[in-house]
């Protein structure tokens, strides 16, 4: 398909990613550096797929305690309550705040469970070296990189309450180790969709020689 | 990468990528780091809620009131044990069964001794207690107990326990007549500090004692010893006499709930220390436990021939004026053998009150004793306590006179032979006086008798005399009467002749010389 597109890789050129300058390519297996900058030149990112794999199957591992470890331990007039991220959005549900539910649900469980089967998949089809809708296949990945970091609004949130609730007594509010895990997956995943390189959804018609 | 050579030309101002040298090699990414500490982490998170996995034990309450089904908590001394995970209602509805994940520790200590209980705020008499949980909810405790057989099915008590396993101190047990007003929670005072409670009551198989169980805090159960009195302190002692009026009381909150004191005689030596469960009698106040210091009791049984009227239950048996016992049971019984009844009385002498004497002995001695004093004449005896109501009392005496007998001790309640009581003697003078007097009435009647026939007619007669005189002297006296008018003449005479002497009288004032001379011619 496109067998006849004139890339950088089939002109034996390659760009630098810190100053973008466009060098020519020593070989398949040389190590180049940048002539003006001294960075590294790599034609695609390194070990873009094992290391996605590694960090994907990272995340998913952290995924179960952070879902199932309560996040944070609320203290009102000496009755402790820890909540989970779900007991949170049941809580919400059933008081009726439906919106705010909605908005956890989202952030805190759909997006990142969806990061990380778009990854697989991308993954997988990449593996296979599919050459199925790799329009959306890469649509889909700017998604994930676009909405990944929003997932992180839950910790920030956790972040503020335990800051500004400390009234002694009364109310505190003190995160727990389900946090953490839930950050440890927010993290690793963002982690995961920048070390995983698009252009090899669209190299499946070159033979992955390198 | 078809043909490169052909595309070269037209780059060629572009510079060449500088090359080095490779230096290092990993034929595996270092990146599989990440996802192996996951594993790492997660495998520990595993094992770490395998381990600390606990027993699951299910706890029946009679209401679930404040508990909550993945909430409420399970807490020792306020560590928290484990958490109540569902709570169900038992198949025939009467109860309620609340299941709940405990840690690994708890394991260990869970046996059949193992009390449960849901703390709430409670407001008693004696104190307002768990406070806490109004904010916070109930909360479910425990009691280890004693450690016994692994159970994982428990009983939940309603009311929390007074006294727990880890609270020092000591058990012991009262015996009462009843339950009178104590109750659990009941505190107990030695010297007026509250140094125990009541833990529980229960009424014995046989129906006739409450038997109490009450628990006393160290260190103050050191001072509990065999001879040890317990009283029920309960409310107001009033007492009004010759002293005035004494009010006392152990504290203001054993008037509302009651309560029980103990303390140990001033006259004895304390004796060892109680062991734990030692069982007390209750007495019902001070004075009766000062008093009844004598615990072991032996039984007797006197016969009489004679009327003991005045003779109740519970009247005192003396020895030389000292209550030896009291007579438990009087009644009617029919000697076969005489063909007669006669009048069985059962007594109940304080036995202890021989050995303070000076006595000690076994069994066999003791028989001895009883027949040396028997030969010497110690008899029982019915007197009068009390001339005023009739009351009746037996005495033990010693009376030489009396015939001998022979104690059968193969009987289950041994006798002691009786004398006839004073009572009877008594009877015998008040008939001789009776007697007497009953003489000295027919003597009295005789004499008015004579008055009668004799005396009475004379003495009319002078009766009518006298009448006569007085009838007489009243005529006499009248105003007509011819005395009167006399008498009424001769003053009038008597008038004339004292103005006759007052005229004369003048005359010679102004004459003297007439006494003389004599009267002059005008």
């Amino acid at each position: 398909m496109n067998q006849g597109l004139k890339t950088a890789r089939n002109e034996g050129l390659i760009s630098c990613h810190s100053c973008h300058l466009l060098c020519r390519s020593a070989g398949p297996d040389a190590i180049m550096t940048c002539p003006r900058c001294g960075t590294r030149l790599r034609r695609r990112k390194p070990n873009s797929i094992k290391r996605t794999w590694a960090l994907v199957v990272a995340a998913f591992i952290f995924y179960i305690p952070a879902n199932l470890l309560p996040i944070t331990i609320v203290t009102s007039l000496g009755n402790a309550q820890s909540d989970t991220i779900m007991s949170g959005v049941i809580y919400f549900i059933k008081t009726g705040m439906w919106p705010i539910a909605l908005v956890i649900f989202v952030a805190s469980i759909f997006v990142p469970l969806l990061k990380l089967i778009i990854l697989t998949f991308l993954l997988i089809t990449v593996q296979r070296k599919s050459s199925w809708r790799q329009k959306d296949r890469t649509r889909l990945y700017r998604i994930t990189e676009v909405v990944g970091r929003w997932s992180m609004v839950d910790i920030f949130v956790v972040t503020i309450l335990v800051a500004l609730v400390k009234l002694g007594a009364l109310a505190s509010i003190q995160a727990q180790s389900g946090a953490v895990f839930f950050c440890a997956v927010v993290v690793i995943t963002l982690f995961a969709a920048m070390s995983f390189d698009p252009r090899l959804i669209w190299d499946t018609e070159e033979s992955l020689n390198e | 990468m078809s043909d490169p050579k052909k595309d070269v030309s037209e780059f060629n101002e572009v510079p060449e990528a500088e090359v080095r040298s490779r230096k290092r090699h990993f034929s595996i990414s270092i990146v599989w780091l990440v996802p192996l500490v996951a594993v790492l982490i997660g495998g520990w998170l595993v094992f770490k809620a395998l381990s600390e996995k606990g027993p699951e034990i299910s706890i029946t309450f009679k209401s679930a009131e404040g508990l909550e089904a993945g909430k409420t908590k399970i807490k020792y001394k306020d560590v928290e044990l484990g958490q109540v995970a569902t709570i169900k209602l038992s198949e025939d509805l009467s109860e309620v069964v609340v299941t709940a994940e405990l840690v690994k520790q708890a394991e260990s200590f869970l046996s059949v001794n193992t009390r449960f209980w849901i703390v709430r705020a409670r407001v008693g008499v004696s104190g307002v207690s768990g406070l806490g949980t109004l904010f916070s909810g109930a909360y479910i405790t425990l009691d280890p107990g004693k450690p016994g057989n692994q159970t994982h099915y428990f009983r939940g008590l309603e009311q929390p326990p007074l006294v727990t396993a880890d609270l020092p101190g000591r058990h012991f047990s009262l015996k009462a007549d009843s339950r009178g007003s104590l109750d659990v929670g009941t505190p107990v005072y030695y010297r007026k500090i509250q140094v125990g409670q009541v833990v529980a009551y229960h009424l014995v198989e046989d129906g006739h004692t409450v038997l109490f169980k009450i628990f006393i805090n160290a260190p103050y159960h050191q001072y509990v010893y065999q001879n040890t009195r317990f009283w029920n302190a309960s409310g107001l002692d009033f007492k009004l006499d010759a002293q005035g009026v004494r009010i006392d009381t152990e504290s203001l909150t054993s008037i509302l709930i009651g309560g029980i004191a103990f303390g140990n005689p001033q006259v004895e030596a304390p004796g060892p220390p109680a062991e734990a469960e030692a069982l007390f009698i209750l007495f019902k106040n001070m004075d009766e436990a000062k008093e009844r210091t004598y615990l072991i009791k032996s039984k007797t049984v006197l016969y009489f021939d004679e009327s003991v009227r005045g003779l109740t239950i519970g009247a005192p048996v003396e020895f030389w004026g000292i209550q030896m016992g009291q007579v438990i049971d009087v009644k009617l019984v029919f000697d076969g053998q005489k063909k007669t009844f006669r009048i069985r009385v059962l007594i109940e002498t304080e036995t202890e009150r021989f050995y303070e004497a000076g006595f000690i002995g076994d069994d066999v001695e003791r028989q001895q004793l009883f027949e040396n004093l028997l030969k010497k004449g110690f008899r029982a005896q019915p007197k009068t306590g009390n001339l005023l109501i009739g009351s009746q009392i037996i005495i033990l005496d010693f009376f030489p006179d009396a015939p001998p007998f022979v104690v059968d001790w193969n009987a289950k309640i041994p006798e002691l032979p009786s004398v006839p009581g004073t009572l009877g003697e008594l009877k015998l003078h008040i008939t001789s006086i009776l007697k007497k007097v009953d003489a000295m009435m027919t003597q009295v009647k005789e004499l008015s008798a004579k008055l009668n026939h004799q005396i009475e007619p004379e003495l009319s007669d002078t009766l009518q005399q006298a009448t006569k005189t007085l009838v007489t002297i009243q005529d006499t006296l009248e105003n007509d009467s011819p005395l009167q008018q006399d008498l009424q003449i001769a003053l009038r005479e008597f008038a004339k002749a004292a103005r006759s002497v007052n005229n004369l009288a003048d005359y010679l004032e102004r004459h003297p010389e007439s006494l003389i001379e004599g009267k002059k011619g005008k």
